[in-house]
Protein backbone atom coordinates (compact mmCIF):
# COMPACT_ATOMS: atom_id res chain seq x y z
CA UNK A 1 0.00 0.00 0.00
CA UNK A 2 1.68 3.04 -1.10
CA UNK A 3 1.85 6.69 0.80
CA UNK A 4 -0.72 9.21 0.10
CA UNK A 5 -0.01 12.81 -0.18
CA UNK A 6 -1.57 15.74 0.58
CA UNK A 7 -2.35 16.49 -2.39
CA UNK A 8 -4.26 12.86 -2.98
CA UNK A 9 -5.88 13.05 -0.03
CA UNK A 10 -7.37 16.36 -0.95
CA UNK A 11 -8.90 15.29 -4.12
CA UNK A 12 -11.10 12.44 -1.88
CA UNK A 13 -11.82 15.03 0.98
CA UNK A 14 -15.31 15.35 0.40
CA UNK A 15 -15.56 11.68 -0.12
CA UNK A 16 -13.45 10.79 3.07
CA UNK A 17 -15.29 13.47 4.97
CA UNK A 18 -19.01 11.73 4.14
CA UNK A 19 -17.51 8.09 4.72
CA UNK A 20 -18.00 6.87 1.38
CA UNK A 21 -14.78 6.37 0.36
CA UNK A 22 -14.24 2.52 -0.80
CA UNK A 23 -12.82 0.55 2.17
CA UNK A 24 -8.99 0.17 0.57
CA UNK A 25 -8.83 4.36 -0.32
CA UNK A 26 -10.53 4.94 2.72
CA UNK A 27 -7.81 3.05 4.98
CA UNK A 28 -4.52 4.47 2.69
CA UNK A 29 -6.20 8.15 3.38
CA UNK A 30 -6.69 7.39 7.46
CA UNK A 31 -3.15 6.27 7.35
CA UNK A 32 -2.00 10.01 6.17
CA UNK A 33 -4.42 11.94 8.50
CA UNK A 34 -2.85 9.84 11.19
CA UNK A 35 0.80 11.73 10.08
CA UNK A 36 -0.80 15.01 9.18
CA UNK A 37 -2.36 17.22 11.25
CA UNK A 38 -3.12 19.41 8.32
CA UNK A 39 -5.72 17.72 6.47
CA UNK A 40 -6.96 16.47 9.71
CA UNK A 41 -8.00 19.66 10.33
CA UNK A 42 -9.30 20.16 7.07
CA UNK A 43 -11.17 16.83 6.78
CA UNK A 44 -12.94 17.78 10.11
CA UNK A 45 -13.92 20.95 8.70
CA UNK A 46 -16.02 19.11 5.74
CA UNK A 47 -17.21 17.07 8.03
CA UNK A 48 -18.83 19.87 9.95
CA UNK A 49 -20.54 20.57 6.31
CA UNK A 50 -21.72 16.69 6.94
CA UNK A 51 -23.01 17.36 10.00
CA UNK A 52 -24.89 20.72 8.64
CA UNK A 53 -26.72 19.17 5.84
CA UNK A 54 -27.79 16.32 7.91
CA UNK A 55 -29.25 18.93 9.82
CA UNK A 56 -31.69 19.85 7.12
CA UNK A 57 -33.84 16.38 7.72
CA UNK A 58 -37.26 17.60 9.26
CA UNK A 59 -38.23 15.97 12.13
CA UNK A 60 -40.77 12.71 12.07
CA UNK A 61 -43.38 11.17 14.52
CA UNK A 62 -42.32 8.12 15.84
CA UNK A 63 -44.51 5.33 15.52
CA UNK A 64 -47.43 4.82 18.51
CA UNK A 65 -45.71 3.76 21.65
CA UNK A 66 -41.94 4.31 20.14
CA UNK A 67 -41.12 6.54 23.45
CA UNK A 68 -42.39 3.69 26.08
CA UNK A 69 -40.51 1.05 24.05
CA UNK A 70 -36.91 2.86 23.89
CA UNK A 71 -37.47 4.23 27.75
CA UNK A 72 -37.83 0.95 29.03
CA UNK A 73 -34.60 -0.39 26.79
CA UNK A 74 -32.58 2.25 28.95
CA UNK A 75 -32.04 0.83 32.64
CA UNK A 76 -29.71 -0.41 33.93
CA UNK A 77 -29.78 -4.56 33.86
CA UNK A 78 -29.64 -5.22 37.59
CA UNK A 79 -32.43 -4.21 39.61
CA UNK A 80 -31.84 -1.83 43.19
CA UNK A 81 -31.10 -3.93 45.94
CA UNK A 82 -33.45 -3.22 49.01
CA UNK A 83 -33.70 0.31 49.70
CA UNK A 84 -31.09 1.74 51.97
CA UNK A 85 -31.60 4.53 54.75
CA UNK A 86 -28.59 6.45 53.23
CA UNK A 87 -26.69 5.47 50.04
CA UNK A 88 -22.75 4.22 51.01
CA UNK A 89 -20.65 6.80 49.90
CA UNK A 90 -18.50 4.79 48.32
CA UNK A 91 -21.46 4.34 45.86
CA UNK A 92 -21.07 7.49 44.29
CA UNK A 93 -19.55 7.40 41.15
CA UNK A 94 -18.48 10.10 38.46
CA UNK A 95 -20.08 9.46 35.48
CA UNK A 96 -18.05 11.67 32.61
CA UNK A 97 -15.12 10.13 32.16
CA UNK A 98 -12.34 12.56 30.85
CA UNK A 99 -12.98 13.17 27.31
CA UNK A 100 -10.82 12.56 24.53
CA UNK A 101 -8.15 15.44 23.48
CA UNK A 102 -8.99 15.71 19.95
CA UNK A 103 -7.53 18.21 17.62
CA UNK A 104 -9.31 21.58 17.97
CA UNK A 105 -12.36 21.55 15.03
CA UNK A 106 -12.02 25.31 15.24
CA UNK A 107 -9.76 27.84 15.94
CA UNK A 108 -12.64 29.81 16.65
CA UNK A 109 -13.56 27.89 19.51
CA UNK A 110 -9.94 27.76 21.24
CA UNK A 111 -10.07 31.55 21.11
CA UNK A 112 -13.55 31.64 22.92
CA UNK A 113 -12.02 29.35 25.24
CA UNK A 114 -15.34 27.18 24.84
CA UNK A 115 -13.40 23.70 24.88
CA UNK A 116 -13.78 21.74 27.62
CA UNK A 117 -11.03 19.50 28.47
CA UNK A 118 -10.55 17.30 31.09
CA UNK A 119 -7.85 15.40 33.24
CA UNK A 120 -7.56 13.91 36.54
CA UNK A 121 -10.72 13.22 37.52
CA UNK A 122 -10.97 11.12 40.88
CA UNK A 123 -13.82 9.74 42.87
CA UNK A 124 -14.21 11.39 46.27
CA UNK A 125 -14.53 10.10 49.23
CA UNK A 126 -16.51 11.92 51.50
CA UNK A 127 -16.22 13.92 54.95
CA UNK A 128 -19.29 13.66 55.87
CA UNK A 129 -21.57 10.99 55.56
CA UNK A 130 -24.44 11.83 57.28
CA UNK A 131 -26.16 12.86 54.60
CA UNK A 132 -30.00 13.56 54.96
CA UNK A 133 -32.75 10.79 54.73
CA UNK A 134 -34.09 10.32 50.88
CA UNK A 135 -37.46 11.84 50.66
CA UNK A 136 -39.86 10.10 49.26
CA UNK A 137 -41.60 12.77 48.52
CA UNK A 138 -39.15 14.99 46.37
CA UNK A 139 -39.05 11.76 44.27
CA UNK A 140 -42.55 12.11 42.62
CA UNK A 141 -42.21 15.47 41.88
CA UNK A 142 -40.03 15.20 38.74
CA UNK A 143 -38.35 18.83 39.01
CA UNK A 144 -34.68 19.78 38.89
CA UNK A 145 -33.53 22.26 41.15
CA UNK A 146 -31.05 24.83 39.82
CA UNK A 147 -29.19 27.29 41.14
CA UNK A 148 -26.17 29.84 39.68
CA UNK A 149 -22.89 29.37 40.54
CA UNK A 150 -21.09 32.71 41.62
CA UNK A 151 -18.30 34.19 42.30
CA UNK A 152 -17.95 37.89 43.46
CA UNK A 153 -21.21 38.79 42.40
CA UNK A 154 -20.43 36.80 38.55
CA UNK A 155 -22.38 33.89 37.69
CA UNK A 156 -19.72 31.45 36.43
CA UNK A 157 -22.12 28.45 35.69
CA UNK A 158 -24.90 26.68 37.04
CA UNK A 159 -25.69 23.58 39.02
CA UNK A 160 -28.82 21.35 38.43
CA UNK A 161 -30.09 18.67 41.17
CA UNK A 162 -32.19 16.28 40.72
CA UNK A 163 -33.90 15.18 43.98
CA UNK A 164 -34.04 11.14 44.93
CA UNK A 165 -31.70 8.82 46.74
CA UNK A 166 -30.48 7.72 43.68
CA UNK A 167 -30.36 11.30 42.69
CA UNK A 168 -27.59 13.28 40.71
CA UNK A 169 -26.03 16.50 40.50
CA UNK A 170 -24.62 18.45 37.22
CA UNK A 171 -22.78 21.18 37.01
CA UNK A 172 -21.42 23.34 34.19
CA UNK A 173 -18.58 26.18 35.35
CA UNK A 174 -16.03 28.70 33.66
CA UNK A 175 -13.69 29.72 36.07
CA UNK A 176 -11.84 31.18 32.68
CA UNK A 177 -8.40 29.47 34.14
CA UNK A 178 -7.48 26.24 34.71
CA UNK A 179 -7.37 24.57 37.83
CA UNK A 180 -5.75 21.49 39.01
CA UNK A 181 -7.71 20.70 41.47
CA UNK A 182 -11.25 21.08 42.76
CA UNK A 183 -13.59 19.88 45.22
CA UNK A 184 -17.30 20.05 45.10
CA UNK A 185 -18.92 20.04 48.71
CA UNK A 186 -22.91 20.08 48.93
CA UNK A 187 -24.74 22.01 51.87
CA UNK A 188 -27.12 20.96 53.65
CA UNK A 189 -29.39 23.25 55.92
CA UNK A 190 -28.60 21.58 58.65
CA UNK A 191 -25.54 22.54 58.13
CA UNK A 192 -23.82 19.27 57.15
CA UNK A 193 -21.77 18.94 54.12
CA UNK A 194 -21.35 15.93 51.36
CA UNK A 195 -17.98 15.67 49.81
CA UNK A 196 -18.94 14.56 45.49
CA UNK A 197 -15.33 14.56 44.76
CA UNK A 198 -12.62 16.69 42.73
CA UNK A 199 -11.79 16.90 39.41
CA UNK A 200 -9.62 19.26 37.38
CA UNK A 201 -10.29 21.90 35.01
CA UNK A 202 -7.54 22.40 32.45
CA UNK A 203 -9.02 25.16 30.42
CA UNK A 204 -11.07 26.54 32.71
CA UNK A 205 -14.35 25.46 31.85
CA UNK A 206 -16.05 21.92 32.43
CA UNK A 207 -19.30 20.37 33.48
CA UNK A 208 -19.27 16.86 34.77
CA UNK A 209 -22.52 14.92 36.87
CA UNK A 210 -22.07 13.02 40.06
CA UNK A 211 -25.00 10.63 41.50
CA UNK A 212 -25.73 11.29 44.83
CA UNK A 213 -28.97 11.55 47.76
CA UNK A 214 -30.57 14.64 46.96
CA UNK A 215 -33.66 15.92 49.10
CA UNK A 216 -35.52 19.06 47.87
CA UNK A 217 -36.21 20.22 51.43
CA UNK A 218 -33.03 20.10 52.48
CA UNK A 219 -30.79 20.78 50.31
CA UNK A 220 -28.92 24.58 50.58
CA UNK A 221 -26.46 25.18 48.04
CA UNK A 222 -23.06 23.51 46.47
CA UNK A 223 -19.65 25.36 46.81
CA UNK A 224 -16.56 24.48 44.69
CA UNK A 225 -13.53 24.44 46.76
CA UNK A 226 -9.53 25.17 46.13
CA UNK A 227 -7.37 21.79 47.73
CA UNK A 228 -7.00 24.24 50.58
CA UNK A 229 -10.09 24.73 51.20
CA UNK A 230 -10.85 28.51 49.85
CA UNK A 231 -14.09 29.06 48.07
CA UNK A 232 -13.76 29.35 44.22
CA UNK A 233 -17.61 29.67 43.66
CA UNK A 234 -21.00 29.32 45.39
CA UNK A 235 -24.06 28.33 45.00
CA UNK A 236 -27.06 29.06 46.82
CA UNK A 237 -30.78 27.01 46.22
CA UNK A 238 -33.79 29.57 46.91
CA UNK B 1 -37.78 27.67 41.72
CA UNK B 2 -37.64 23.88 40.27
CA UNK B 3 -36.97 23.16 36.45
CA UNK B 4 -39.21 21.21 34.53
CA UNK B 5 -36.81 18.14 32.98
CA UNK B 6 -38.03 18.96 29.71
CA UNK B 7 -36.35 22.31 30.09
CA UNK B 8 -33.38 21.19 31.37
CA UNK B 9 -30.01 21.48 29.00
CA UNK B 10 -29.26 18.58 26.77
CA UNK B 11 -26.16 18.00 28.65
CA UNK B 12 -27.57 17.62 31.64
CA UNK B 13 -30.15 15.08 30.23
CA UNK B 14 -27.52 13.62 28.47
CA UNK B 15 -25.33 13.28 31.99
CA UNK B 16 -28.88 12.37 33.76
CA UNK B 17 -29.25 9.54 31.35
CA UNK B 18 -26.58 7.79 32.45
CA UNK B 19 -27.80 7.08 36.55
CA UNK B 20 -30.66 5.19 34.99
CA UNK B 21 -33.15 7.39 36.05
CA UNK B 22 -36.49 6.93 34.29
CA UNK B 23 -38.07 9.95 34.33
CA UNK B 24 -34.42 11.34 32.69
CA UNK B 25 -34.64 8.78 30.02
CA UNK B 26 -38.43 9.91 29.27
CA UNK B 27 -37.55 13.47 28.50
CA UNK B 28 -34.31 12.57 26.55
CA UNK B 29 -35.90 10.41 24.46
CA UNK B 30 -39.19 13.06 24.17
CA UNK B 31 -37.11 15.58 23.46
CA UNK B 32 -35.07 14.04 20.57
CA UNK B 33 -37.11 11.25 18.92
CA UNK B 34 -38.58 13.59 16.16
CA UNK B 35 -34.82 14.28 15.64
CA UNK B 36 -33.48 10.70 15.47
CA UNK B 37 -36.68 8.89 13.52
CA UNK B 38 -36.41 11.66 11.00
CA UNK B 39 -32.99 10.67 10.46
CA UNK B 40 -33.67 7.16 10.23
CA UNK B 41 -37.35 7.66 8.21
CA UNK B 42 -35.47 10.03 5.54
CA UNK B 43 -32.14 7.33 4.90
CA UNK B 44 -34.23 3.91 4.76
CA UNK B 45 -38.25 5.00 3.66
CA UNK B 46 -39.28 2.02 5.68
CA UNK B 47 -41.26 2.66 9.39
CA UNK B 48 -39.86 -0.31 11.14
CA UNK B 49 -36.87 -0.36 10.03
CA UNK B 50 -36.16 2.96 10.65
CA UNK B 51 -37.61 2.27 14.44
CA UNK B 52 -34.98 -0.15 15.03
CA UNK B 53 -33.07 2.00 14.19
CA UNK B 54 -34.47 5.07 16.06
CA UNK B 55 -34.09 2.72 18.86
CA UNK B 56 -30.65 1.46 18.17
CA UNK B 57 -29.70 5.05 18.44
CA UNK B 58 -30.89 5.75 21.86
CA UNK B 59 -29.66 2.43 22.91
CA UNK B 60 -25.60 4.04 21.87
CA UNK B 61 -26.13 7.07 23.25
CA UNK B 62 -27.37 5.27 26.60
CA UNK B 63 -24.52 3.18 26.54
CA UNK B 64 -21.66 5.83 25.32
CA UNK B 65 -22.89 9.11 26.71
CA UNK B 66 -19.15 9.05 28.32
CA UNK B 67 -18.00 10.06 24.56
CA UNK B 68 -19.93 12.32 23.84
CA UNK B 69 -17.93 15.74 23.08
CA UNK B 70 -19.29 19.16 22.92
CA UNK B 71 -16.76 20.50 21.15
CA UNK B 72 -17.82 18.14 18.21
CA UNK B 73 -21.12 19.50 18.36
CA UNK B 74 -24.60 19.54 20.00
CA UNK B 75 -26.01 16.43 21.96
CA UNK B 76 -28.44 16.95 18.77
CA UNK B 77 -25.74 16.64 16.44
CA UNK B 78 -24.17 13.50 17.75
CA UNK B 79 -27.42 11.91 17.95
CA UNK B 80 -27.92 12.64 14.32
CA UNK B 81 -24.46 11.00 13.43
CA UNK B 82 -25.11 8.17 15.50
CA UNK B 83 -28.90 7.60 13.14
CA UNK B 84 -26.94 8.12 10.36
CA UNK B 85 -24.46 6.23 10.56
CA UNK B 86 -26.51 3.10 11.45
CA UNK B 87 -29.36 3.98 9.20
CA UNK B 88 -26.82 3.75 5.85
CA UNK B 89 -25.46 0.53 7.23
CA UNK B 90 -28.69 -0.87 7.30
CA UNK B 91 -29.65 0.38 3.91
CA UNK B 92 -25.87 -0.98 2.61
CA UNK B 93 -26.86 -4.28 4.47
CA UNK B 94 -30.26 -4.63 2.85
CA UNK B 95 -30.65 -3.02 -0.52
CA UNK B 96 -28.97 -3.37 -3.96
CA UNK B 97 -30.64 -0.15 -4.84
CA UNK B 98 -30.48 2.27 -2.49
CA UNK B 99 -32.32 4.59 -3.03
CA UNK B 100 -35.69 5.28 -5.41
CA UNK B 101 -35.44 8.46 -7.59
CA UNK B 102 -38.49 9.54 -6.45
CA UNK B 103 -37.42 9.61 -3.08
CA UNK B 104 -34.58 11.43 -4.11
CA UNK B 105 -36.55 14.69 -5.35
CA UNK B 106 -39.02 14.69 -2.63
CA UNK B 107 -36.07 15.14 -0.21
CA UNK B 108 -33.89 17.35 -2.42
CA UNK B 109 -37.52 19.55 -2.28
CA UNK B 110 -37.32 18.91 1.82
CA UNK B 111 -33.62 19.92 2.15
CA UNK B 112 -33.72 22.80 -0.14
CA UNK B 113 -36.91 24.45 0.97
CA UNK B 114 -36.68 28.40 1.92
CA UNK B 115 -36.76 29.07 5.56
CA UNK B 116 -39.70 30.83 5.60
CA UNK B 117 -40.89 27.36 5.05
CA UNK B 118 -39.96 26.27 7.74
CA UNK B 119 -41.26 27.85 11.06
CA UNK B 120 -38.87 26.34 13.53
CA UNK B 121 -35.73 26.40 11.09
CA UNK B 122 -32.95 27.39 13.41
CA UNK B 123 -30.68 29.78 12.03
CA UNK B 124 -27.54 27.81 11.14
CA UNK B 125 -29.95 25.83 9.19
CA UNK B 126 -31.88 28.38 7.47
CA UNK B 127 -27.78 28.83 6.10
CA UNK B 128 -26.92 25.44 4.96
CA UNK B 129 -30.81 25.47 3.18
CA UNK B 130 -30.43 28.68 1.42
CA UNK B 131 -26.69 27.46 0.33
CA UNK B 132 -27.67 23.50 -0.77
CA UNK B 133 -30.50 25.71 -2.76
CA UNK B 134 -28.31 27.62 -4.65
CA UNK B 135 -26.03 25.11 -5.86
CA UNK B 136 -26.68 23.37 -9.82
CA UNK B 137 -29.22 21.08 -9.01
CA UNK B 138 -26.95 17.83 -10.68
CA UNK B 139 -24.47 19.13 -7.56
CA UNK B 140 -27.24 19.26 -4.76
CA UNK B 141 -28.14 15.87 -6.14
CA UNK B 142 -24.67 14.29 -5.95
CA UNK B 143 -24.27 15.54 -2.52
CA UNK B 144 -27.87 14.43 -0.87
CA UNK B 145 -27.16 10.90 -2.64
CA UNK B 146 -23.82 11.16 -0.92
CA UNK B 147 -24.23 12.86 2.44
CA UNK B 148 -27.60 11.19 3.44
CA UNK B 149 -28.01 8.15 1.82
CA UNK B 150 -24.26 7.57 2.04
CA UNK B 151 -24.18 6.32 -1.90
CA UNK B 152 -20.25 6.02 -3.30
CA UNK B 153 -19.17 8.07 -6.03
CA UNK B 154 -19.62 5.08 -8.25
CA UNK B 155 -23.22 4.55 -7.06
CA UNK B 156 -23.89 8.39 -7.97
CA UNK B 157 -22.26 7.57 -11.06
CA UNK B 158 -24.24 4.38 -11.93
CA UNK B 159 -27.58 6.08 -11.09
CA UNK B 160 -26.76 9.16 -13.30
CA UNK B 161 -25.50 7.57 -15.95
CA UNK B 162 -21.96 10.15 -15.65
CA UNK B 163 -18.48 8.99 -15.66
CA UNK B 164 -16.72 8.30 -12.09
CA UNK B 165 -15.62 11.66 -12.70
CA UNK B 166 -18.02 13.45 -13.17
CA UNK B 167 -20.08 12.71 -9.99
CA UNK B 168 -16.41 12.85 -7.65
CA UNK B 169 -16.36 16.44 -8.86
CA UNK B 170 -19.88 17.00 -8.57
CA UNK B 171 -19.58 16.17 -5.10
CA UNK B 172 -16.31 17.83 -4.07
CA UNK B 173 -17.71 21.39 -5.85
CA UNK B 174 -20.83 21.05 -3.98
CA UNK B 175 -19.09 20.26 -0.56
CA UNK B 176 -16.52 23.20 -0.88
CA UNK B 177 -19.30 25.61 -2.13
CA UNK B 178 -20.98 24.75 1.24
CA UNK B 179 -17.69 25.05 3.23
CA UNK B 180 -16.69 28.07 1.77
CA UNK B 181 -20.63 30.06 1.92
CA UNK B 182 -20.50 28.58 6.40
CA UNK B 183 -17.12 29.75 6.76
CA UNK B 184 -17.98 33.09 5.70
CA UNK B 185 -21.07 33.41 8.16
CA UNK B 186 -18.80 31.54 11.04
CA UNK B 187 -16.47 34.82 10.80
CA UNK B 188 -19.59 37.38 10.43
CA UNK B 189 -20.74 36.07 13.99
ZN1 LIG C 1 -1.67 15.92 4.38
Amino acid sequence: MSEMTCEQLRELDAELALGILPARERARAVAHLDQCPGCREHIEQLALVGDDLLGLLPGTEPPVGFESRVTALLQPPAPDPAPAPAPAPAARRWLLRPRLLRPRVAAAAAALAVACGFGGWAAGTAIQASAPPPSPTARANAQLLQAALVTGGREVGRVFAHPGARGWVYMSVDLEKPMPEISCVLDHKDGTMTRLGTFSLQDGYGYWVATTDVNATTLAGARLLTPEGSVLASAHFA
Amino acid sequence: MGLPLGRAPDEALLSGLATGDPEIAVAFVRRFQRTVFGVAIAVVGDAQLAEDIAQQTFERAWRHAQVYDSRRGSVRTWLTAIAHHLAIDAVRARRANPVAPEDLDALLDIVTQTPEQHAVAAETSAGVRAAVATLPREQARALVMAGIYGLTAQQIADMEHVPLGTAKTRIRTAMHKLRRTLGAEESLR
